[in-house]
């Protein structure tokens, strides 16, 4: 327990004086200053304006039903770019833990090699979700102020963008640990998060494909790789309190995650350094 | 020097704190499949408490077998085992004190915070690395200023000398150093040899790899000397640096004398009216002693000549070149 805390504490020690905390944070400070910005001069101040202006009360559900919507959409913009910045801030962070004459180190202590990985993996995950909580808590309050609606669901959509980000974050490590190299986990997690959406309109891709063995290598790889586009979906209904049809882009991508994962800390135990 | 240790951890009882068994590591280069024996065989042993030194030109495998034992390279074939524990398993590398060669330390920390983290990471708990850290800076010869700056401000020299600090955090009982006074001035070098004294009185297994011949001769027991990846000697300084002969000195000695010496003597130079005559066995320096005595030369001196750890060195290089 020792180690795995000194693992941790000093993966966010690297990342403060990385000024990669401090980036992310300014980032999730300025993201939240825009939302108070937004919904104060536009979207509910608007929303109650014309209500006031045609002398109408609006029925609270409408009401709630346009914040769950507005929510719903800065969750998304959230989401993506949160995930975006996040692989940013966390490649550097895996990556300088191989650098020759570090690692070295790392190795001659008492510490599997597992658990050296494990708690970085921690560490990092722990450095991201740190401000993907503060920027979804934030936003939420803001509207909670600013409307009274108080639904959990916005909350817990911080959740779903972890987890994604823990998903990615498996990549950046297997990346790492095969090749030492941030520039190329950074290519690697952004060529999964722009492909993963593109699988996700399988059925229109198919559509279009005419062979069946390239249909099938879409349904492969659709059902292989995470499935950001289709929680990013799972997240929009959870705001919007409407019923999830199925938890498989969930466990699948958390499988992917796994699969990566345990791959990397393999390849990570029968490494020569 | 009195260097304190928090406490005493007995490993089982071997009797090697190093015992490597027909060690060899082979890599493989990617496309080509073209095999380097970095490490041939290496079969070593190291007695517990004893000073051993770890020598051969760059590239023969000294690095790649030191990897080995702390476990950062897996074996092709062979054992290494430390205490009696094979290295593969963790809690073998407890006892280990580690200082790499080219270590790259991170830069974000200050000396202070990098004992602590190295030191949780050996299962110190946070007193004792409280406790440790201040008495093991001070001894190592880092002011009261640098415990808290950053390592990125340290000169070469300072790095050194928290890197050694480093890897007596957890007070080990073998400790491995590559190059330890490596970028060090020499009033650096006599402190970590005060040091390194102090804790071989204490029983600890010191594992020197170093290109400092001098430094290795004045400070080891044993060595070995490493040349593509196998043992070309190995055995303690005396027994390497010794029994090359006998040398006779003496002034004003005459033509025909020196002729005559010069004939028996292995060697024999005359350099400023000083003659200098080696010769193989005692007998024979007796010879010419009373030769020399019989024509009233003076004898300024006679010693066994010893040969430097350095002339063994090249002379097993060039044998095994």
């Amino acid at each position: 327990m020792i180690a795995t805390i000194a693992l941790i504490k000093d993966t966010f020690r690297e990342a403060f004086a990385r000024r990669i905390f401090w980036g992310f944070f300014g980032c999730c400070t300025l993201l939240l200053l825009f939302l108070m910005f937004i919904l104060r001069i536009d979207v509910v101040a608007g929303a109650l304006a014309t209500i006031s202006i045609f002398g109408n009360t609006l029925p609270t559900t409408n009401v709630q039903n346009l914040v769950q919507q507005t929510q719903s959409v800065i969750a998304m913009i959230l989401y993506f770019a949160g995930m975006a910045l996040s692989v940013f801030a966390s490649a550097g962070l895996v990556a300088a833990m191989f650098e020759p004459g570090r690692i070295e180190l790392l190795l001659s202590k008492p510490v599997s090699r597992i658990h050296l990985l494990l708690g970085r993996y921690v560490g990092n995950l722990l450095v991201v979700a740190a401000n993907i909580v503060y920027l979804v808590a934030g936003s939420w309050i803001i509207f909670g102020i600013k409307t009274e609606i108080w639904g959990t669901g916005f909350l817990v959509s911080s959740l779903f963008t972890i987890f994604i980000f823990g998903v990615l974050l498996a990549v950046i490590v297997l990346v790492g640990v095969l090749w030492d190299s941030a520039a190329v986990a950074i290519m690697v997690t952004f060529a999964i998060m722009i492909v993963t959406p593109i699988l996700a309109q399988k059925t229109t891709i198919e559509r279009l494909l005419s062979t069946e063995w390239s249909r099938d290598v879409v349904r492969v790889l659709y059902y292989v790789l995470p499935k950001t586009s289709d929680v990013a979906v799972m997240i929009r209904h959870l705001i919007l309190n409407q019923p999830i049809d199925s938890w498989m882009p969930v466990w699948s991508t958390a499988l992917f995650g796994i699969v990566v994962l345990g791959f990397g800390l393999w390849r990570f135990n029968r490494r020569t350094f | 020097m009195r260097f304190d240790r928090p406490s005493v951890i007995l490993y089982t009882v071997s009797e090697f704190a190093i015992e490597t068994e027909d060690l060899t590591k082979v890599f493989t280069s990617g496309w080509s499949k073209r095999e380097l024996r970095a490490v041939d065989r290496i079969s070593l042993r190291v007695r517990r408490g004893s000073t051993y030194g770890l020598l051969g030109p760059n590239g023969a495998g000294k690095t790649t077998f030191v990897k080995m034992l702390l476990s950062c390279a897996h074996p092709t074939s062979g054992t290494a085992r430390v205490f009696g524990q094979d290295t593969k398993r963790p809690a073998a590398r407890r006892p280990i004190g580690y200082l790499p060669e080219n270590h790259r330390f991170p830069t974000y920390m200050t000396g202070w915070g990098m004992l602590d983290f190295y030191g949780a990471l050996s299962g110190m708990d946070s007193a004792s690395r409280k406790r440790r850290i201040p008495e093991l800076l001070n001894q190592v010869g880092l002011d009261e200023r640098a415990h808290h700056l950053r390592l990125g401000k340290y000169s070469k020299g300072m790095l050194q000398r928290v890197g050694l600090a480093q890897a007596l955090m957890h007070a080990p009982q073998l400790l491995v150093l590559d190059e330890p006074s490596d970028g060090v001035d020499p009033v650096g070098r006599k402190q970590i040899r005060d040091v390194l004294t102090a804790l071989e009185s204490q029983g600890v297994t010191i594992f020197l790899n170093s290109h400092l011949l001098a430094e290795v001769e004045l400070f080891c027991q044993e060595v070995a000397i490493i040349q593509r990846g196998k043992v070309a000697l190995s055995g303690t300084v005396q027994e390497l640096t010794s029994g090359s002969g006998y040398r006779v000195e003496s002034m004003g000695v005459p033509e025909g004398i020196r002729t005559e010496i010069a004939a028996r003597a292995r060697h024999c130079t005359v350099t400023a009216g000083l003659l200098q005559a080696t010769f193989e066995t005692c007998e024979e320096a007796n010879v010419a002693v009373d030769l020399l005595r019989s024509k009233k030369c003076d004898i300024e001196s006679l010693s066994r000549v010893r040969s430097t750890l350095e002339e063994v060195f090249m002379k097993t290089v060039e044998v095994h070149q």
